[in-house]
């Protein structure tokens, strides 16, 4: 604190210079209209005193406008006008309780400050620990499912060494058919954890965008995915107009991937799985992606994006769990301006995501 | 073949690297490795393999360094491995002079490809010309450039000048990733405006439309994200 009052703060010292200005014309205009109540005066100053103790660093602004405001009322407003007078009787009694009101005010916001000052404090450290702890489960939660494949693959590809000269081919196709398959589910993960270290900064979440051609990310998503899921049938419907939107395309595209994929392991459907693109809200680009399935327990609909939920017993491969994929999914979206949102139908889920076209995310940066 | 095809691999990964090594040997190439960038300039320049594969990410060396210096003497395919999410350095590679790139993981069928497309455009190089002159043709497309026409299963594919010219380009690089600017600039001529290729985008959107059923799920022309078309390998 001792720095505020050798360094001579401007901004205090500008906002106790109008405080005096404006508060002597107002006492002017109180002295003028009604000149039989001088306490008013007094008070208009007192008013001011506390204002110039609140909002200034340190004691030294309303100790000054304290001064000022004495000699102000004794020169301007008290018999005999524009004379110092220091011999009025009661006159030091007025001084000591604008002293002393500045003094207070001055303790109680200074505290008030420092309180302030702690609790944003606290506040810092409690989130930074709530960050830590979310960091810690992440950790946790990729750990676990990174695990499982590993163990399986380490398991499956030792049994594949055990196999006698005499084992059928099945078996070894089908041990190095499901490492293939384990494999190609780490690969997945990893790559989605890759995306989450593309939005450079989480606090701010900005992700570096390029005008991109819808179609031609739909279409490489769907590639990528069915190199993943040969088995699943995904139909892809695109409006004829031909759209641009700004966005990190591999980020995008891995939503989309994100999404495809959950919706063909956890539908446990074989139907299809469509993929439609329509512009009906106003200034917006909606992909909803949309099967045939078992839909989504209502119970985890509220807490599907947030990591957590999508791990429930009754899954039979319980370490496909797309929790972390589905979170990673609304991180990105959130990181373009858009929205992700999921829901049931009769025959099956819809989830949705909102990209904002180039003029609405001007609007949004400028 | 009576002559194996050389191939070096340079890459440093010992797993990737003998992944690649087998795999190419057991198809007919004769495969060298090389596992440091200074150990694969030696290489290069001593056995002038008829295709390189190229690990950018090389502990000695920056691979794109490796580019510049082997196009400053040789024109022989180069291909760059690469991580999905580097498109920029891809893009770069490119321009330096390399022909193609993969990305990792991959596998050994997509290698092949790959390498074969690389392959056959080099060797058109080297021949006559009359082999460009004869037409593409895979799953039902064909394009003819000595008549300048593009036909789907039978059926004749109505473009632009614009869009012909397009089709036609990827076409002579069929199987090989073709960058925006390479498009922009064969097209558009070499003083246009490569940095905004909305116009190449537009068109493109234009030609899936004609000779696309589902221009979401192509089944000729492919899109690399952040880099550029592919169009489907020649059948011949």
């Amino acid at each position: 604190m001792h720095k505020l009052h050798i360094h001579i703060n401007f901004k205090s010292l500008f906002l106790t210079f109008t405080l005096m200005i404006a508060s002597t014309l107002l006492a002017f205009c109180l002295f003028e209209l009604v000149p039989d109540n001088p306490a008013n005066i007094a008070l208009v100053y007192i008013l001011a005193l506390i204002l110039a103790a609140q909002y200034t660093d340190g004691y030294l602004y309303g100790i000054l406008f304290s001064m000022f405001s004495v000699v102000c009322v004794n020169y301007f407003f008290t018999y005999p006008f524009f004379i110092l007078n220091f011999t009025l009787t009661g006159y030091p009694i007025t001084f000591l309780i604008m002293f002393t009101i500045t003094i207070i005010t001055s303790t109680t916001t200074s505290h008030l400050k420092i309180q302030a000052k702690l609790l944003a404090e606290r506040e810092e450290i409690v989130s930074k620990a709530e960050k830590e702890k979310m960091r810690a489960n992440l950790l946790r939660a990729i750990s676990h499912d990174l695990r499982t494949p590993l163990t399986s693959i380490i398991g499956e590809s030792s049994s594949y060494f055990e196999l006698t000269d005499t084992s059928a081919s099945e078996e070894r196709d089908d041990l190095v058919h499901r490492i293939n398959d384990d494999a190609h589910w780490l690969l997945n993960m990893v790559e989605n954890l890759l995306t989450v270290t593309r939005i450079q900064d989480t606090e701010t979440a900005k992700v570096n965008k390029t005008l991109e051609v819808v179609e031609e990310i739909v279409s490489e998503a769907i590639l990528r995915f069915k190199k993943r899921q040969p088995n699943a049938i995904v139909k892809a419907v695109i409006p004829e107009a031909f759209i641009m939107l700004p966005m990190d395309p591999l980020l995008i595209e891995q939503v989309i991937i994100n999404l495809l994929d959950n919706a063909f392991v956890h539908s446990f459907s074989t139907r299809e799985i469509t993929l439609t693109i329509t512009e009906d809200v106003p200034d917006f680009v909606s992909f909803h992606i949309r099967d045939y399935g078992k839909g989504i327990d209502p119970s985890l609909i509220e807490s599907i994006f947030d990591g957590t939920g999508a791990r429930s017993s009754d899954t039979p491969d319980a370490h496909r769990g797309m929790g972390i994929g589905l979170s990673i999914c609304k991180t990105i979206i959130e990181a373009h301006n858009g929205n992700i949102f999921a829901k049931n139908y009769i025959d099956g889920a819809e989830f949705t995501f909102t990209l904002p076209k180039e003029q609405a995310n001007d609007n949004l940066t400028s | 073949m009576s002559v194996k095809f050389s191939i070096l691999i340079i890459e440093d990964e010992q797993h990737i690297s003998d992944f690649m090594y087998n795999a190419l040997n057991a198809h007919g190439y004769k495969a060298t490795q090389a596992f440091s960038g200074k150990d694969g300039l030696a290489l290069i320049s001593s056995i002038c393999p008829d295709i390189t594969l190229l690990d950018l990410g090389l502990p000695d060396m920056d691979g794109l360094n490796i580019i510049t210096e082997v196009r400053k003497w040789s024109s022989n395919p180069i291909i760059v491995i690469s991580a999905r999410t580097h498109e920029h350095e891809k893009v770069h590679a490119l321009d330096l002079g390399a022909d193609d790139y993969i990305t990792k993981p991959f596998g050994t069928s997509e290698l092949l490809a790959r390498i074969r497309a690389s392959l056959r455009h080099s060797n058109r190089l080297n021949s006559d010309t009359a082999l460009y002159s004869r037409p593409y043709e895979c799953d039902g497309l064909v394009i003819d450039f000595s008549r300048r026409v593009v036909l789907i299963d039978n059926m004749e594919i109505h473009l632009t000048q614009i869009e012909y010219k397009i089709v036609s380009y990827l076409a002579q690089s069929s199987g090989k990733v073709v960058t925006h600017s390479a498009l922009m600039t064969h097209v558009w001529g070499p003083y246009s405006d490569t940095e905004n290729n909305k116009i190449l985008r537009v068109n493109m959107a234009n030609i899936r439309r004609k000779m696309e059923v589902n221009p979401a799920e192509p089944k000729y022309i492919f899109t690399e994200v952040g880099v550029g078309y592919r169009l489907k390998e020649d059948t011949h």
